[in-house]
């Protein structure tokens, strides 16, 4: 069941995915009810297969790290009119569904009671937070390259299919602000749960070191953009600054460490 | 040589696909210099002259027969090159049926960098105007009925249906930067239609215009009232650059107002605020340096008229039904033309064999003074039946070829041949 629906849900993102990408290889643009319509049902689909799921291990996190994403466009759509941000969360939404399914998903054993509310909330908060930075990343990296077009003057598939500046710079802000005490609070809640439930942190020196690195980065990145009033694009560049570090450490850790398991 | 329908209709010039920005706005000429420059051809041999110059094209419409004219021309355009280059690389001439029919796709819209625009139609009748004492009768109905013509194809088709001018580009570049365009302050440099027009596109996205500068402070003051802004000479604009978020520039200066050590300083005070600058003016009022400052957006007419023009897809699918009518009506005003020359002489050819056939009949009959009444007649019929069988194919084969526009050859055979 888990695995059917996953891939329905695959299958409505990578259609929805193919839909989006239509006017940038320069076909007609479908009905805008369609590319949200179809995310919808893959996301509803998506979430009864998590919610089954017991969220121990990779493969379940990059569901929910996908679904999120999902979840985060469909709201980009709704408040931004954001539809190009689709062109970077399908792929990737999709992407990371087809890697999970790969490693493999499939039911567990149920967690404690006690446990569960701490370690749901733990997954959720880092896994949205996740999300959120990414998304944050993806609004940064669409700023730049709209700014460059406007700059030069050029009025081709990213002038007309990208949203305004100041959306995606609205955009960036929000997903950033919220983003950091998301992963923040779940990576708190990580620690809690460790304390609390697994006699003590079990981590290495250098995923301690690397991760508050990283913490440092991205709080440095809302830190410019809140108190300093960065905006524009040096905001996007300190975001994408800030994910990148989230993503090199991580990948740089997992080189290291290729057993861990762990999320960060 | 003044008979006009011996002449051919000629247009020389350049347009948007022939002439970069910077070639077309040294070749425009002001409302002022018109006479001037038609003098100066008309003294090469023409009969008659229109010079339409807009921001995308400088066209002489001329009735000449002599290519003299062309030289001219080009000759005129030519001295406002500095490079020395020949003004002719940039243009092209067209003669004819294809100078009537190119009029008509101008003034339709057709032939303009935003399909169907309705701002040259406008323009077409300004050239017309500002031409009058120098047109002649043929050019004279040649803009009345290309006007007529644009009317035509924009109310029985789909050319002009939407916004794809320069001033709603504007509207959608600025919309690219800022998003939701309300409460957005804008400055109006220069105090011409087309900053208006342009003004008044944001103000019904709701920008407040809120200032309005021109280098006179009354006919500032005149689109201030009317845009509910603050008028201001052109010297006093520049620290509100440090305040306003679009700034659209129409001055008629003939160089440009805007420059780096005006408004650097002050754009710098922006901290990084976004300034989209639109420059609508042939020639440029804005400094193609301040672009370089950050996080300021500056775009000229060509990049406008870039957006504007892709815009344009539905207005394509209207153009075949365009292009009927623009042949239609070539059709028609080409009949009116061949027939100036033609439906005289064909008269006068007539006649002149009329009178030969009666004379010959009378002659006749005066040695067939036997024959009764009724035979008489008959011979007279016969004469005129001959008479029409020999006319009918040269006059069908005369009208055609008119029509054609290949009927000034036919005619001069004529007129040797018969002594007309």
């Amino acid at each position: 069941m888990i695995l059917t629906l996953h891939l329905l849900a695959l299958a409505l993102y990578g259609l929805a995915t193919a839909l989006t990408l239509a006017p940038v290889v320069g076909l007609r643009a479908p009905p805008r009810a369609l590319t949200i319509a179809l995310p919808c049902a893959g996301a509803a689909l998506h979430v009864v297969a998590v919610s089954q799921l017991t969220l121990v291990g990779l493969a379940p996190a990059l569901s929910m790290l996908a679904l999120c994403l999902v979840l985060l466009q469909l709201a980009s759509e709704r408040l931004v009119r954001g539809s190009a941000v689709g062109f970077f969360t399908g792929p990737l939404a999709a992407g990371l569904v087809g890697l999970a399914l790969l490693i493999g998903l499939a039911p567990g054993a149920e967690p404690s009671a006690g446990r569960n509310v701490w370690f749901i909330l733990h997954v959720a908060l880092s896994v949205m937070g996740l999300a959120l930075l990414a998304l944050a990343f993806i609004a940064a990296a669409l700023y730049l390259l709209q700014f460059r077009e406007l700059k030069a003057r050029r009025f081709g598939r990213v002038f007309q299919l990208f949203p305004p500046l100041e959306r995606l710079d609205q955009l960036n802000r929000v997903a950033l602000v919220a983003g950091f005490p998301a992963l923040t609070l779940g990576v708190l809640l990580a620690l809690g749960y460790a304390v609390r439930f697994a006699g003590g942190l079990h981590v290495g020196k250098a995923q301690i070191v690397w991760g508050m690195f990283t913490w440092a980065v991205l709080g440095w990145a809302v830190w410019v953009r809140v108190v300093r009033r960065w905006d524009g694009r040096r905001a996007a560049f300190a975001s994408i600054a800030g994910f990148s570090a989230v993503l090199l450490v991580y990948l740089a850790l997992k080189l290291a460490q290729p057993g861990a398991e762990r999320f960060l | 040589m003044n008979d006009t329908t011996a002449m051919g209709i000629k247009v020389v010039g350049v347009n948007h696909r022939t002439a970069p920005l910077e070639v077309r706005e040294r070749f425009a000429h002001g409302a002022h210099e018109v006479p001037g420059a038609l003098a100066r051809v008309m003294a090469a041999g023409a009969a008659g002259g229109v010079l339409l110059s807009t921001c995308n094209r400088t066209e002489f419409y001329l009735v000449a027969e002599d290519e003299a004219v062309a030289d001219a021309v080009w000759g005129l355009l030519g001295e406002r090159l500095e490079s020395g280059a020949a003004a002719r690389e940039y243009g092209y001439i067209a003669r004819d049926r294809d100078a009537v029919r190119h009029l008509y796709r101008v003034s339709s819209g057709l032939d303009s960098m935003i399909l169907g625009e309705s701002q040259i139609q406008g323009q077409v009748r300004d050239a017309w105007e500002a031409s009058r004492a120098q047109a002649g009768p043929v050019l004279h109905r040649l803009f009345q009925s290309a006007l007529h013509v644009g009317a035509r194809i924009r109310t029985e088709t789909a050319i002009g249906a939407g916004t794809a001018s320069a001033a709603s580009a504007a509207v959608a570049v600025a919309g690219k930067i800022f998003g939701d365009l309300a409460g957005r302050a804008a400055l109006i440099l220069g105090a011409g239609d087309m900053a208006e027009l342009a003004a008044t596109c944001l103000a019904a996205e709701g920008v407040q215009v809120t200032l309005v500068a021109n280098r006179t402070h009354e006919r500032a003051r005149a689109i201030a009232e009317r845009l509910g802004a603050r008028a201001l000479t052109l010297d006093e604009a520049w620290p509100h650059f440090a305040t306003t978020d679009i700034a659209l520039c129409s001055t008629a200066a003939p160089h440009a107002v805007v420059t780096w050590e005006r408004v650097g300083a002050v754009i710098r005070k922006r901290r990084g605020r976004p300034l989209c600058i639109l420059d609508l003016a042939v020639p440029r009022d804005v400094d193609p340096a301040v672009a370089q400052l950050e996080n300021v957006f500056l775009y000229d007419i060509d990049d406008l008229q870039t957006v504007a023009a892709q815009a344009t897809a539905r207005r394509h699918e209207a153009v075949p039904a365009a292009e009927r009518i623009v042949q239609e009506e070539t059709d028609l005003f080409w009949a009116w033309y061949g027939g100036l020359a033609v439906v005289p002489v064909i008269k006068e050819f007539r006649s002149r064999i009329e009178a030969l056939r009666a004379a010959e009949v009378e002659r006749a009959l005066r040695h067939l003074g036997h024959l009764p009444p009724e035979d008489r007649a008959r011979v007279e019929q016969l004469s005129q039946a001959l008479m029409n069988k020999f006319l009918h194919q040269p006059t069908v084969a005369l009208k055609a070829a008119a029509e054609e526009g290949r009927g000034y050859g036919l005619l001069e055979a004529l007129r040797r041949l018969f002594g007309l």
